[in-house]
């Protein structure tokens, strides 16, 4: 006999847990003489969960496919904080019952948490194809979607489990709030806000989201009240503490915002998360204790890798960026029909970048003219990607799909795309007529999702008139910022230091390509540019679009619209340089990525330049 | 370049080599590369066998390798006239013309009778414009070898840079009895054009040499046709929307299989010689080309769309078709002509194709600059974006021609030893009243050259009023 016991650490046998053969399971309803188990399990997990995991585990040897054992038995993992074996446990059932809406849930929930929101959504969408009617599927499908930067989406959901049940719990109307806020609609948020606190006042995380909505809006006296509310609920919370620590630094008082950080750990019964060593991080670079701070962004990295369970996906990476450079070739687009012109309405500039590039400031300042509406990160571009396919009728993947583009029946299909891109950001708000005060409404709107540019072949053949702006900065300041900021975009790219300049420079290289086989309305812009002088770099970007200079856009930090990104409270003070070559403090940490990045560091025309001090002169952007 | 001459008799070494350099010769590139991998192992420092592989290596393009290889031969048997002959066509791809000089010199000490090392010399001597040692090269040649296509061609261009036409034209003729030149005029027994007039008969023009030749002696079009009942013209599919301008054209081919019938042919390049052309009578009559106007219509159009309203606009190419036999020194990078684009207030229009539009993907100067290359479908794409442009600039290269042709307002980059038609020592050009000629001062000194362009053109964009839109 095999008694070995699993390696996953479920404390079941090898053979009754990853080694168990799924056909050798018993039909469903075989097991039920076993229910008394179970019912003593479930009875004895509060308190004496010992007992509980005993009973589990002897259910379970009987009976390894009995689905609510194993899904008890992953919530006593999860509490025990072994997510891993919570995972496999979940995993298990959805493969032995793919019907099982609860087993789905929680497996999307436990996605969610741990960084992986693409998978999340998978599974709340098979939740909610199992369990149409279940106002947990609607609910589960708007958190993945407002997770994932699709707040309108879910804000369908939402609604959705509002006309499900007869009393929506506050829980639902904190989510709702929250994903409201998402899409920067701050008034009715905070009207969401408080019906949910009226419902339940005793549910912290309604006055903690409320106080991260007020901080995000700049009314920090406001947040700190609701968060004092939440505080009182949950004093031990590492999120409530987590928002005072960040309240405390937004109040100017970095030293006293990284001892609450610490104090997150200091009993030793739990650890920093990725995202709390990201914010002592960038703490620790306020207050100029580099090395430090290097430090624990490189522990909050270890961190999200770890939950992730990899890091940059290099070679798949690689592979997209091959297939593309193969797929757009000036030969090629030669025999490709380009959309005709666009039917009425705002239309797309898009503003590119690399994460952390400065695409946030830029839309901002933009979004500050009369004619010009932040659409924000659109994932429409990257939808239709994956859209092409089937919606080209084709057997191929993207983008050699597009080579149905020659068939007659699709000559026209680029319209149709292109008429799918504009519905898809304009139902997601990025451009709303009378949204400036009244009909007409904007001329273009912004779409700054990050990394877009990795799809300008197919950008320029939907829009190959579009205003395409490339917001360029010192590519050391990029991968340094990116690796200070906890970001899944670009194949997990920011999980490891050399994962963002890999695909930082696989991303300039395409861009390049793209640029030197189309005819694309392209402008480069650098960030230090803008902060320079942004009057000028704005007038240059303006007539670019087409549009007359707009003093308002200077004053960008008045705009009273939020951006929803990383970069929100920056975007909030008036221009900063302090950004601007920062990478020089941090040269020695990042020597180990300084060749990857030379070649493109000396195309974009920078240096790399030594120096702890302000801004030399010998180091400004060239002109 | 040559390979042969080691002495194979009983050597198996020297077997392989020869074979070693059929192949090279007939282009079997990889046998070559083995065989004298091969030789190589077995004779790591054997002079022959690194010269071969420097000359695999610079046809591979590794010119780099091939220098290094050639050196070390002639560093190991420096007294055999081929390795100096050889290495002074690399020395000459690279640029490095002093060095060439050297070597062909060297050549001609150890091979005082060898025609080829004194046409190769010439070409070395013509790159300095060191014109009258290359016309004594090219003289003494032919006295080696009178029928040398080679030396033949290279007096011509001399002459003709000098503006020498009468001259010139005759040696000119050569160029057919190039080795590359045989697919270029058609088989048969029908006689070449003795540029008399015929009362009967069909005249077959051929687009011979490259675009830029077709469309500067396109002009001689009329004047074939006021001798000759009908003409019928033949030319690459490329060439159709430049001769299709000429009405006095019955039909234009751009396959030989489908021209029909002729009593004569004449290259376009040919007509010069015939209309009797000197420097006082070149007919520099433009334009002679014209955009089609529904199409500059639609790239006015699209460049209104594409471009700031208020910048003037500029179209730029930097370099020509990369088969160019002097490609190498009248073509250049986008990077090299980084001053002309830190000219503020001006908008540039890339017309580069090929290979060098890359460049475009690495450009992230201030100034806008549109990549129209790939939009470019046809020459009257081309013509039409130029009808829609304030100035070109541009090398030599097809662009130059059609926008002189134009009449639009153009300036020519052109290299130190510049191509004959050119001519020495002038800015202008009698061929394109509207082209204003830009000399390198040096070989290959682009970076000069581009910041007298830069300071011209700061003049030109502040002459220029464009409307805003």
């Amino acid at each position: 006999m095999d008694l070995r016991a699993c390696a996953c650490g479920s404390g079941l046998r090898h053979l009754r847990c990853c080694g168990l053969d799924l056909a050798t399971l018993s039909p469903p309803g075989a097991s039920e003489p076993l229910r008394p188990l179970l019912a003593e399990a479930q009875a004895a997990v509060a308190a004496q969960p010992e007992r509980a995991e005993a009973a589990l585990l002897a259910l379970l040897e009987l009976a390894p496919g009995f689905e609510e054992a194993l899904r008890l038995l992953a919530t006593l993992r999860s509490r025990q904080g072994r997510t891993a074996v919570e995972e496999v446990l979940l995993r298990r059932i959805v493969a032995i019952n793919p019907n099982n809406f609860w087993a789905t849930n929680d497996l999307a929930l436990l996605l969610l948490r741990t960084g992986r929101a693409a998978e999340a959504e998978t599974h709340a969408r098979n939740g909610l194809r199992i369990a149409p009617r279940e106002a947990q599927a609607h609910n589960l499908l708007g958190l993945v979607l407002t997770e994932i930067g699709r707040p309108h989406a879910g804000e369908h959901h939402y609604r959705q489990v509002l006309t499900l049940v007869a009393q929506p719990d506050a829980g639902l109307l904190a989510n709702l709030a929250w994903n409201l806020k998402s899409q920067g609609r701050a008034t009715e948020s905070r009207a969401v806000y408080e019906q949910a606190a009226a419902r339940d006042p005793d549910l912290y995380q309604t006055w903690l989201g409320w106080a991260r909505l007020e901080e995000a809006d700049r009314r920090l006296d406001r947040a700190r009240e609701l968060l004092e509310r939440a505080a009182q609920l949950a004093p031990d919370d590492p999120g409530v503490r987590m928002m005072s620590a960040i309240l405390t630094a937004r109040e100017g008082q970095p030293e006293a915002a990284l001892a609450e950080i610490n104090r997150l750990a200091d009993d030793g019964s739990r650890e920093l998360g990725p995202n709390e060593w990201m914010e002592k991080g960038r703490l620790l670079d306020q207050l100029g204790r580099t090395e430090e701070a290097f430090a624990a962004f490189a522990a909050g990295k270890a961190k999200a890798r770890a939950a992730l369970g990899h890091g940059y996906l290099a070679e798949q990476a690689a592979e997209q960026a091959r297939r593309l450079r193969g797929f757009f070739t000036a030969e090629r687009l030669a025999f490709i029909p380009r959309a005709r012109p666009a039917p009425a309405g705002p239309q797309p500039v898009f503003v590119l970048g690399f994460p952390r590039s400065g695409t946030t400031l830029v839309e901002q300042m933009l979004s500050c003219h009369p004619d010009i509406s932040a659409g924000d990160e659109l994932p429409v571009i990257h939808d239709l990607t994956q859209a092409v396919p089937r919606l080209l009728n084709s057997p191929l993947a993207y983008p050699e799909a597009l080579c149905e583009l020659w068939m007659a029946e699709q000559r026209t299909a680029l319209d149709r795309l292109r008429d799918l891109y504009l519905e898809g950001a304009w139902a997601l708000g990025a451009a709303m007529p009378g949204e400036h005060g009244g009909a007409p409404g904007p001329a273009w709107f912004t779409d700054k999702m990050p990394l877009n540019e990795t799809q300008l072949g197919l950008i320029g053949l939907l829009f190959p008139e579009a205003p395409l702006i490339h917001v360029l900065r010192h590519p050391l300041d990029v991968v340094l910022s990116v690796f200070a900021n906890q970001l899944t975009h670009g194949f997990f790219c920011a999980f490891e230091l050399e994962g963002v300049a890999r695909h930082y420079a696989l991303t300039m290289d395409l861009v390049a390509h793209y640029r030197a086989e189309m005819t694309l309305r392209y402008l480069p812009l650098r960030y230090e540019d803008l902060v320079a002088d942004p009057q000028a770099a704005m007038r240059r970007v303006l007539a670019h679009i087409g549009a007359p200079f707009d003093p308002a856009c200077l004053d960008f930090h008045a705009n009273p619209r939020h951006a929803r990104t990383a970069s929100y409270a920056q975007v909030t003070e008036p221009l900063y340089d302090r950004s601007v070559y920062r990478y020089r403090r941090y040269l020695r940490a990042l020597a180990p990525v300084i060749p990857l990045l030379e070649p493109v560091i000396a195309r974009l025309g920078y240096r790399i330049e030594t120096g702890d001090d302000g801004l030399g002169e010998q180091c400004k952007a060239p002109a | 370049m040559q390979g042969a001459g080691v002495s194979e008799a009983a050597d198996p070494l020297a077997a392989l080599l020869a074979e070693a350099s059929a192949d090279e010769q007939a282009g079997r590139l990889d046998a070559a590369e083995a065989k004298l991998a091969a030789a190589l192992r077995q004779a790591p420092d054997h002079p022959h066998a690194l010269h071969l592989s420097g000359i695999v290596a610079f046809r591979r393009g590794r010119e780099d390798d091939a220098q290094a290889l050639m050196e070390r031969s002639i560093a190991l048997a420096p007294d055999v006239a081929l390795y100096h002959r050889n290495i002074c066509a690399i020395y000459r791809a690279l640029g490095r013309l002093e060095e060439g000089r050297e070597a062909g010199l060297r050549a001609i000490a150890l091979a005082p009778d060898d025609p080829h090392a004194y046409a190769n010399l010439a070409i070395i001597h013509y790159d300095l414009l060191e014109l009258e040692a290359g016309l004594a090269c090219s003289d003494r040649a032919l006295e080696l070898s009178p029928e040398l296509p080679d030396a033949h061609f290279e007096r011509a261009e001399v002459l003709l840079l000098r503006g020498m036409l009468d001259e010139g034209w005759d040696e000119y003729e050569w160029r057919f009895k190039l080795p590359q030149a045989g697919r270029m005029l058609p088989k048969g027994e029908v006689p070449q054009w003795d540029g008399e007039r015929r009362n009967d008969g069909r005249l077959l023009l051929i687009g011979d040499q490259g675009f830029g030749d077709v469309i500067q002696f396109a002009r001689y079009i009329p004047w074939a046709a006021a001798r000759w009942p009908e003409i019928v013209a033949a030319c690459s599919a490329e060439m159709r929307p430049v001769l299709a301008q000429f009405p006095q054209i019955a039909s234009i081919h751009d396959r030989w299989e489908e021209v029909p019938s002729f009593d004569a042919y004449c290259p376009l390049s040919g007509l010069p010689r015939l209309a009797g052309t000197r420097a006082a009578n070149i007919p520099g009559t433009v334009p002679y080309l014209q955009a089609d106007p529904e199409r500059a219509l639609h790239w006015s159009g699209r460049l209104d769309r594409l471009l700031p309203p208020d910048l003037p606009r500029v179209a730029l190419a930097w370099a020509g078709r990369p088969a160019h036999n002097n490609d190498r020194n009248r073509s250049t990078t986008l990077d090299r002509l980084a001053p002309i684009l830190a000219v503020p207030g001006v908008a540039f229009v890339s017309l580069q194709k090929g290979p060098a539009r890359s460049g475009i993907g690495t450009y992230f100067g201030a100034a806008p600059l549109l990549n129209l290359g790939p939009s470019l479908e046809t020459f009257a794409d081309t013509m039409a974006v130029l009808a829609c442009v304030d100035l070109v600039i541009a090398v030599d290269t097809s662009v130059v021609h059609l926008a002189g042709a134009m009449a639009r307002p153009v300036w020519t980059l052109l290299p130190f030893a510049p191509d004959w038609r050119w001519l020495l020592n002038r800015p202008d050009t009698p061929w394109y009243p509207t082209m204003r000629l830009y000399r390198q001062a040096a070989p290959r000194a682009w970076d000069e050259l581009a910041g007298r362009v830069a300071a011209d053109l700061a003049g030109f964009r502040d002459k220029i009023q464009r409307p805003r839109a």
